[in-house]
């Protein structure tokens, strides 16, 4: 149970902040007021209605909500009503979760930036003349707007943190296949990861426990004994090993580097010890992402014909998606078989080890999240590649299937930066833990 | 002109649940779009379960059965892309080999793989069934060993067997869909889609080989194309060139982790599959002592082969071969059964042969108790004394109806003692229709003679 108030009580008070502030900050698409209230008053009757009972949610708009438009924010999916709930949606509500909501993103989690919505871009709550981040936009800005205690966004290449960083929120995307896929519309597949977004790592804890764990609707979904990340939250970090890579901080802009540095230095101070870890190929790591995206997006995208979802995803679609199907059909062909995405795989099998070997000698990788602040809203940046680099920091976790947190560092002249930590494949446990350990340090006024 | 042929064959694999998902397999009588699930039809967001067991192990199974190696490395599914109404996502999931180069009579297969099945597209309606789209299918790629449409039909009737002996294979008829690849010294590879049936595979073939044969008398040349069989016209019609050939652009499917098939299973499967049809042929053959046609006539099903040994036990071989390859397949077929789908059981087979060894009932009542025990679930010996079949035992019947018959044909009786000895042939055959086939024709034939010689005396 969520504090003393009731269900209704809780969700009824959500509702006026939404209506009130959400014309303006644009991270709702859809808000479901019968329904939700509907299932607050069910979450009210019941003595026992689950550990997540009464906490209300908003739900990025790629996944699927029985009775909900899942858009993805695109004209493409303008029209279409989920017709059943994904692995998540189901667990949340078995939980006693309550759904306000969709929430507003980039066009098919392609971008970084909030902007590409057919909807029209999301205000970052944090500093309103500011993009959100993105693709998760609607996501990180309706937690931290206060439109709801938490979210579930999706994450292929740092869709969940790079708004969280951005929008001053905790976050935390599992290792690939903890949490099930199924129902959450593909961008890429074999990087692809539905995680929370809340305002505290407690929250978060929570929620994994809930939606995390192997499903036998999703072949890549994997096996994990019991998960109990709540009940073993712990702010004591003495003994952690931390590492920190210098090829994460070289490409960082140094106002945001002294600052994450800070919380490092912070993490040595609570007892974790601080060891340097050496990444040499995270300059690949950039370019292997976006061949993998296009390809696997172009062939998820083969089903947006015309033919059931009333228009054909070339026809209605956004420039950015418009450009990864492109050229994700245009390296695909049989003639460039091998020079594209079977080098792209190669790439990532050496990122990968790379990764999981530096994160033999730790407990998890800690350093920023985004290279750069958020730009500011309208100022158009029309060169992808400028956009991409966003990503270079969050593409790693991604390629290499590993977890990875954020949790607020503190503002840049007032911009919200979020630290980074990066875990072995199911350690999320030690990322929460760190995470933990930050944010109750801080509230403590360190 | 030196022909080559080799084949594409797609057979449905028995399963009750479709390959990713567990929707039902039954597609012919369950009403349009009533058989589906997200995964089925491909709503955003769905996932492939992972693969349905079943139908991995038929799949080797049949490779195994068509002595294929099995792939022991990561077997990877790719996702063959392409835009038609009956494919729900553009892209149809295909696996890589599961058994490689194997063979059956002679005749090289390639390999054995996985597919899913797309849905049911009926352009003149623009309506598409959903309820097919996700069985699994097992394709079976040959080499181009054929070189013409006789062995090519013998090589699938074969094949057909294999199949159906596993039992892992949809036996209703019509679920069977082969491409073929065909070439005649000189011109290029023609393949041939839309066959339907073995006899389809033959007419095709056929009428391919004079359609080519033709362009070359006139000088012209088989350019490289594909055709579809049109049925209902045994012929084929061209359907595209190989310069319009689609890029199917194919990835490792990302949502299916690769298959690993271990020897502890192959072992598995190995232990409880039968012998090929073909192998038992030779074996029985052998084994029994009997002739290699009755042998191939007993292995043609599996259950009837088993019945077969089983029987073999309690009869003399050749005596049960002989009365179940001649008789009861005679009456299997008349009734359109197999012996499977027959009711009749080896206990009853043995009673009637050994009756009839025994001469207590004669080859002709013999025969008449198989026709019946198709209908009648009861003993041989049951019926026979139901029906009152036994065989006459007492010498003043047979004595009667023969008097009778000399009576009666007189002319023939004249010839037989004017040296004609085939006359008296018929006579025996009025005397085994008065007794109603249950006299002992050897006996009706000594009576006879005995009788026309007293009287001639």
């Amino acid at each position: 149970m969520q504090g003393s108030d009731s269900a209704v009580e809780r969700v009824s008070k959500y509702l006026e902040v939404v209506k009130k502030d959400n014309p303006n900050i644009n991270a709702v698409i859809d808000i479901d007021e019968t329904g939700v209230l509907d299932a607050a008053a069910e979450v009210d009757k019941q003595a026992d209605a689950g550990s997540l009972s009464g906490m209300v949610f908003t739900i990025k708009s790629n996944i699927n909500v029985h009775g909900l438009r899942a858009t993805c924010a695109s004209e493409t999916l303008k029209n279409y009503t989920a017709g059943y709930d994904a692995a998540v949606i189901r667990r949340l509500r078995d939980a006693g979760a309550l759904i306000l909501g969709t929430a507003n993103m980039d066009e098919f989690a392609s971008g970084s930036s909030g902007e590409t919505s057919c909807f029209g871009p999301t205000k970052n709550p944090a500093v309103l003349d500011r993009i959100p981040g993105g693709s998760s936009s609607g996501s990180a800005a309706s937690v931290a707007a206060g439109f709801c205690d938490a979210s579930l966004g999706s994450d292929t290449g740092g869709s969940i943190r790079n708004p969280a960083s951005h929008c001053g929120v905790s976050a935390i995307k599992p290792t690939y296949g903890h949490v099930s896929r199924y129902g959450l519309i593909d961008l890429a597949m074999s990087l692809d990861q539905i995680g929370p977004i809340a305002r505290d790592t407690k929250t978060l804890a929570n929620i994994l426990d809930v939606i995390a764990g192997q499903d036998s609707k999703d072949a890549t979904s994997i096996k994990k004994g019991d998960v109990n990340y709540s009940k073993n939250l712990n702010a004591d970090i003495s003994g952690l090993t931390v590492g920190v890579a210098q090829e994460f901080q070289e490409l960082t802009d140094p106002k945001i580097l002294d600052m994450i540095n800070s919380k490092i230095e912070l993490l040595e101070e609570l007892g974790a010890e601080i060891k340097s870890v050496k990444l040499p190929h995270m300059a690949e790591a950039l370019p292997t992402y976006y061949l993998t995206v296009f390809v696997e997006f172009f062939s998820a995208t083969r089903k947006f014909d015309g033919r059931r979802y009333g228009k054909r995803i070339e026809e209605v679609c956004g420039r950015e998606v418009l450009r990864r199907i492109e050229i994700g059909r245009y390296i695909s062909q049989k003639e460039f078989s091998g020079r594209y995405y079977k080098k792209a795989l190669q790439f990532r099998s050496l990122i990968k080890k790379e990764l999981l070997n530096a994160l033999n000698d730790v407990d998890v990788i800690a350093g920023p999240t985004v290279p750069k602040l958020p730009h500011r809203l309208g100022e158009n940046i029309d060169d992808p590649l400028t956009m991409y680099a966003y990503d270079v920091l969050t593409v790693p976790a991604n390629l290499a299937g590993i977890p990875a947190g954020v949790t607020p560092a503190g503002k840049v002249g007032g911009v919200p930066v979020g630290l980074q930590i990066q875990g072995k494949p199911l350690g999320e446990q030690a990322i929460l833990n760190a995470m933990h350990a930050i944010e109750t340090a801080q509230e403590a006024g360190r | 002109m030196k022909t080559i042929i080799g084949f594409e064959i797609h057979e449905h694999i028995a399963t009750s649940t479709k390959l990713y998902c567990d929707s039902p397999t039954d597609y012919r009588d369950a009403a349009p779009n009533t058989n589906v699930c997200e995964v089925c039809t491909g709503m955003p967001g769905s996932k492939p379960h992972p693969m349905n067991q079943e139908a991995i192990d038929a799949a080797v199974e049949i490779a195994l059965m068509l002595n294929c190696e099995i792939v022991k490395d990561p077997i990877y599914v790719q996702r063959k892309h392409y835009d038609y109404p009956d494919l729900p996502s553009g892209y149809q999931r295909t696996s890589l080999p599961i058994g490689k180069e194997g063979s059956l009579g002679g005749i090289g297969i390639w390999e054995v793989h996985l597919e899913e099945d797309p849905g049911k597209y009926e352009p003149k309606s623009g309506k598409v069934d959903f309820n097919r789209s996700g069985i699994p299918l097992v394709e079976i790629v040959t080499a181009p060993d054929l070189t013409n449409p006789e062995d090519a039909r013998r090589f699938l009737r074969e094949l057909v067997k294999v199949l159906q002996y596993t039992g892992k294979v949809k036996t209703e008829g019509g679920t069977m869909r082969t491409d073929t690849n065909i070439s005649l010294e000189g011109g290029a590879r023609v393949e041939i889609k839309n066959i339907n049936s073995v006899k389809g595979a033959y007419k095709a073939l056929k009428f391919e080989i004079t359609r080519q044969k033709n362009m070359h008398k006139r000088g012209h040349a088989v350019k490289r194309e594909t055709r579809a069989f049109v049925e209902a016209q045994m012929i084929t019609k061209a359907m595209r060139t190989k310069e319009e050939a689609d890029d199917y652009r194919y990835i490792p499917d990302p949502d299916i982790p690769p298959l690993l098939i271990n020897d502890s299973k192959i072992a598995e499967i190995k232990a409880g599959m039968p012998e090929t049809p073909q192998m038992k042929e030779k074996r029985f053959a052998s084994e029994y002592g009997i002739k290699s046609g009755d042998a191939g006539v007993l292995a043609s099903e599996l259950e009837l082969a088993n019945a077969f040994e089983e029987v073999a036990k309690e009869v003399e071989s050749d005596h049960a071969a002989r009365w179940m390859v001649r008789d009861l397949k005679r009456v299997l077929e008349y009734n359109s059964l197999t012996f499977k789908d027959s009711s009749i059981t080896t206990e009853q087979l043995v009673e009637l042969f050994n009756m009839i060894d025994a001469h207590e009932i004669t080859v002709k009542t013999g025969q008449k108790v198989i026709e019946m025990l198709v209908e009648r679930p009861h003993n041989p010996r049951e019926i026979v004394s139901e029906l009152g079949l036994g065989k006459i035992t007492e010498d003043n019947v047979v004595e009667e109806a023969a008097r009778e018959a000399i009576e009666e044909n007189q002319k023939a009786v004249d010839d037989y003692l004017s040296g004609n000895d085939g006359a008296l042939n018929y006579v025996v055959g009025q005397v085994m229709g008065k007794t109603k086939g249950r006299a002992d024709p050897a006996t009706v034939l000594k009576t006879l003679k005995e009788m026309i010689s007293r009287s001639s005396q």
